[in-house]
């Protein structure tokens, strides 16, 4: 089985793609201006960061960058369409022959091109009575289509391809995080010789079930001797099965020709300068061979937080990598929330795990001190406040009923763990705070 | 005779001639006064460039050159009569009635920024800003026996600029004197964010210079009408005298320039011209309870011109499968092919001299006998210097039969102030004649 996949990305611009409205959600019909809406007289003019953020894109899939490139007009009549012709680019992509391991297999990518969004139709009223509207804020939103190769092997596999995507560029160009739904996908697959396309296919998960669906269509065919046809089909979400659609449109058809007010850009420069931030699994890959850890772990680590896994390489400057994932993985990361922002306490977290590492202090100890890292940074935020065994003690002390009733019944002990909870709020986990109160007021009884 | 006021001129000039679609409601005591093709858009005008899809559109904003001649203390007083979004050399395909010539109102104006050419010849003082595309300027400037600059291709805004042909569009002016249009050129040349192509320009020089040597291609002397080849001879004499060479040289390409320009320009519109389709904007009378393809197919028949129609289906044509590579593709590489030519004539002289139209202003009985071929190679001597998006000016350089003859000087890119020195100074050799004409 072979599926190749063409997705679609909104980049995240706070303007247009070539127009100054807001990418924001408003009102129908709210965020628009003459050029979105193709007035005549109106021109486009290129968002520089869109092309900024399509280009670090495609230096990330390792694709080939030309020294320019131009935007082309693909016509077609359709009512969402301001201009009826989208700018895109056909001739002269940003980016070409690139690739994406997915978990350890290659899969090319064919391009990476940037094109504006169309408007979008909301058909309203009764079956027979439909009044169409349409809403014009999504023309000129900057989406970025990357186009695979037919590399991925089953349904699963497309899946797993777009969701370890969209957690690479999510990191690398703050990619809007609900592009699980919103993610647009056109889906080739051929199970037998002759390929079907999938159009506009919205969301992960219906992708895979439409290829599942599709999969499954193809296969019983081919098994009863029929003949797949290459056609185009649509996906329908609620009846969850592919239908053909019926049209033949190739890419030909839209007449392409070079869209003359934009003229060229030499992004040669550009691209070289673009500081591409590291992304989440290429580092996880870079942590195995470094670090010899398993992908578990280093997924584990990357995906958690990537300070996280700043800590882990900290550790594993002054200690084996062993030491650094078990004591990354545990203390550290159950108490990261506390320690992460307070980068100054970091050397001594990594102090401690060295001196247990050394066998100068007891796993229990060096677990204390990176506790007590993690409670000292809070009370130093919340100078003033008396520290846990301070508030029981005071409580207990003001409420000398609390010790008489505890000793009739240990549920009292309740009374002092619900103030100092409430008077700490939160600052001490529940389990801490429990075994202070029990152990206070035994001390007493 | 009272010399007229202005504004009973720019009425006139309307009225009787229908140089204008529009003209203002009241006229102020501005700097000066100007008007603007109908394709430019402007605040509180109707922008309809010439065609009935456009009905009713009232852009909210003003294109760039007519905003900077507003800031320079103009008055807009009117926009003026042209070809259906610039379709045509003699100006009878408008939706807003044919402009007539000041010379002779038998006869054609010139297209498509006719009407700019009549309000230029009509009203002393005037600034007409025109755009052309194939010839769009000097072909009016010839006919009406003005002086008009088609500048470099991005050297002014085409922000508000209603779409012709965007690779070949420029915006430019019309006037009775190149002081005039020199002046104004000034105001409106210059970068503008709102059009990216007009950002690569280098600065405009403040004083042109004169040329010494000008080439004349013999191939643009084939074909001429006798008139215009006697007019043009006496101008070439003319220059001599000025102390200028004239030399006759070869330019085999100049023959591709009018199939590659058509390719080009049809491609081009035919994706401009998409946008009307009855939604949005202008004119909307079809029914809408009905599929999208038969409401926009109804509006277009209806509304759309038997000229735009012809070159909506040419340019559709040439970029279809199979097609696109043999003349789209192709005329990118002629335009190209002309442009070296250019500079290789720009190595030892600073112009290239031709008449501007091969025949003197062609009576309205004449032009109905023509076929499409033959309206098309009218504009053989004006296509190549738009083609290659170079600058060049048009000139009054003879009077035969009493109608102006018109000669057209194309220099290298950039280089629109040698070309307004140049016809400074023509100006002080030979006196241009105006037709009396008045309310
Ligand atoms: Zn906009």
């Amino acid at each position: 089985m072979k599926i190749g996949l063409e997705m679609h990305f909104q980049l995240p611009t706070r303007s247009k793609l070539f127009c100054s409205c807001p990418t924001s959600a408003a009102d129908p019909n709210h965020n628009i201006c003459p050029v979105c809406l193709g007035y005549p007289g109106s021109r486009p003019s290129l968002n520089r960061k869109a092309l900024e953020v399509g280009l670090s894109i495609a230096r990330f899939l390792d694709c080939r960058i030309e020294e320019r490139v131009w935007f082309s007009r693909k016509t077609y009549f359709y009512p969402d369409l301001a201009k009826n012709f989208q700018i895109t680019q056909y001739e002269s992509p940003l980016g070409t022959d690139g690739h994406f391991d997915l978990n350890g297999r290659r899969i090319g990518i064919w391009r990476v091109h940037l094109e504006e969004d169309p408007g979008r139709i909301k058909r309203v009223g009764r079956s027979g009575e439909e009044v169409s509207f349409v809403d014009y804020n999504r023309s000129g939103i900057p989406l970025v289509e990357i186009v695979t190769a037919p590399d991925m092997q089953s349904p699963a596999e497309a899946r797993a391809f777009i969701d370890q995507l969209i957690i690479e560029l999510r990191s690398l160009c703050d990619l809007d995080a609900q592009d699980e739904q919103k993610v647009r996908v056109d889906a080739n697959i051929s199970v037998g010789e002759e390929r079907v396309e999938i159009k506009n296919v919205q969301g992960l998960r219906n992708v895979e079930r439409a290829l599942k669906f599709e999969a499954a269509r193809q296969t019983k065919l081919l098994a009863a001797g029929k003949k797949v046809i290459l056609e185009t089909r649509r996906y329908d979400e609620e009846r969850k099965v592919t239908t053909s659609a019926r049209e033949k449109e190739t890419e030909e058809d839209y007449g392409y020709i070079g869209e003359p007010d934009l003229g060229e850009f030499h992004i040669g420069q550009m691209a070289e300068e673009l500081d591409l931030k590291e992304t989440p699994l290429v580092r996880a890959r870079r942590l195995m061979a470094d670090h010899g850890i398993n992908e578990v772990t280093a997924k584990q680590l990357v995906l958690t937080s990537s300070s996280l896994a700043d800590m882990f390489e900290l550790l594993c400057r002054s200690v084996s990598s062993e030491k650094a994932v078990t004591w990354t993985m545990g203390p550290i990361s159950s108490n990261w929330s506390a320690l992460q922002d307070h980068h100054e306490l970091w050397s001594e977290v990594v102090a401690a795990v060295k001196a247990d590492s050394d066998g100068e202090i007891t796993d229990n100890e060096a677990k204390r001190r990176i506790l007590s890292l993690a409670g000292v940074k809070q009370e130093t935020a919340e100078a003033g406040d008396a520290d846990l065994d301070h508030m029981i003690s005071d409580f207990i002390d003001a409420h000398p009923e609390v010790l008489a009733n505890y000793r009739k019944n240990v549920k009292a002990a309740n009374t002092v763990i619900g103030h100092v909870m409430k008077e700490s709020r939160g600052r001490y986990s529940s389990k801490d705070v429990v075994e202070e109160v029990r152990k206070e007021l035994e001390k007493r009884v | 005779m009272s010399v007229p006021a202005p504004h009973e001129l720019i009425r006139f000039a309307k009225e009787r001639y229908h140089a204008f679609t529009e003209i203002a409601e009241t006229f102020v005591d501005a700097e000066f006064h100007f008007s603007a093709k109908d394709n430019l858009c402007a605040n509180g005008f109707q922008a309809r460039a010439g065609s009935a899809i456009l009905e009713g559109y009232v852009p909210p904003f003003d294109a760039t050159p007519v905003h900077r001649l507003k800031t320079a203390g103009g008055q807009l007083v009117g926009k003026t009569t042209m070809d259906e979004f610039g379709f045509g050399t003699f100006c009878v395909n408008s939706a807003h009635g044919i402009p007539l010539n000041p010379f002779d109102i038998q006869r054609s104006c010139g297209g498509s920024s006719g009407g700019a050419g009549a309000a230029a010849c009509l009203i002393p003082g005037h600034i007409a800003l025109g755009v052309s595309t194939g010839g769009s300027i000097s072909g009016p400037v010839s006919f009406c026996g003005v002086v008009g600059l088609s500048p470099t291709y991005g050297r002014v805004s085409r922000y508000g600029l209603i779409d012709y042909g965007n690779s070949l569009d420029k915006v430019g002016l019309l006037s009775r004197s190149a002081t005039l249009v020199r002046e104004h050129f000034q105001t409106i040349a210059g970068p503008d964010p709102k059009d990216p192509t007009s950002c690569a320009q280098p600065q405009l020089p403040t004083k042109g210079r004169m040329p010494d040597s000008l080439a004349v291609p013999k191939e643009a002397l084939a074909n001429l009408d006798p008139a215009v080849s006697k007019g043009f001879q006496e101008a070439v004499g003319r220059i001599q005298e000025m102390g200028v060479k004239v030399e006759e040289i070869s330019m085999p390409s100049l023959r591709y320039a009018m199939p590659a320009y058509y390719i080009l320009a049809t491609s081009e519109a035919s994706t401009n011209l998409a946008r009307y389709c009855g939604m949005r904007f202008g004119r909307r009378e079809e029914e809408l309870n009905q599929h999208f393809n038969d409401f926009f197919s109804g509006v277009r028949s209806q509304s759309f011109g038997d000229e735009a129609k012809r070159r909506i289906l040419l340019g559709t044509f040439c970029r279809m499968v199979g097609f696109r590579s043999r003349y789209y593709l192709k005329s990118l590489a002629v335009r190209q092919m002309l442009i070296e030519e250019y500079r290789k004539v720009f190595e030892d002289h600073q112009m290239v001299l031709t008449p501007t139209m091969p025949f003197l202003p062609p009576r309205f009985e004449d032009i109905r006998k023509m076929t499409p071929l033959e309206i098309y190679g009218a504009d053989f001597l004006t296509i190549p210097p738009n083609l290659t998006g170079m600058p060049h000016v048009s000139l009054p350089c003879a009077y035969q039969q009493g109608l102006p003859v018109g000669m057209q000087l194309v220099s290298d890119h950039w280089r629109e102030m040698d070309l307004l020195e140049m016809s400074s100074e023509w100006e002080g050799h030979f006196p241009y004649r105006f037709p009396e004409v008045g309310p």
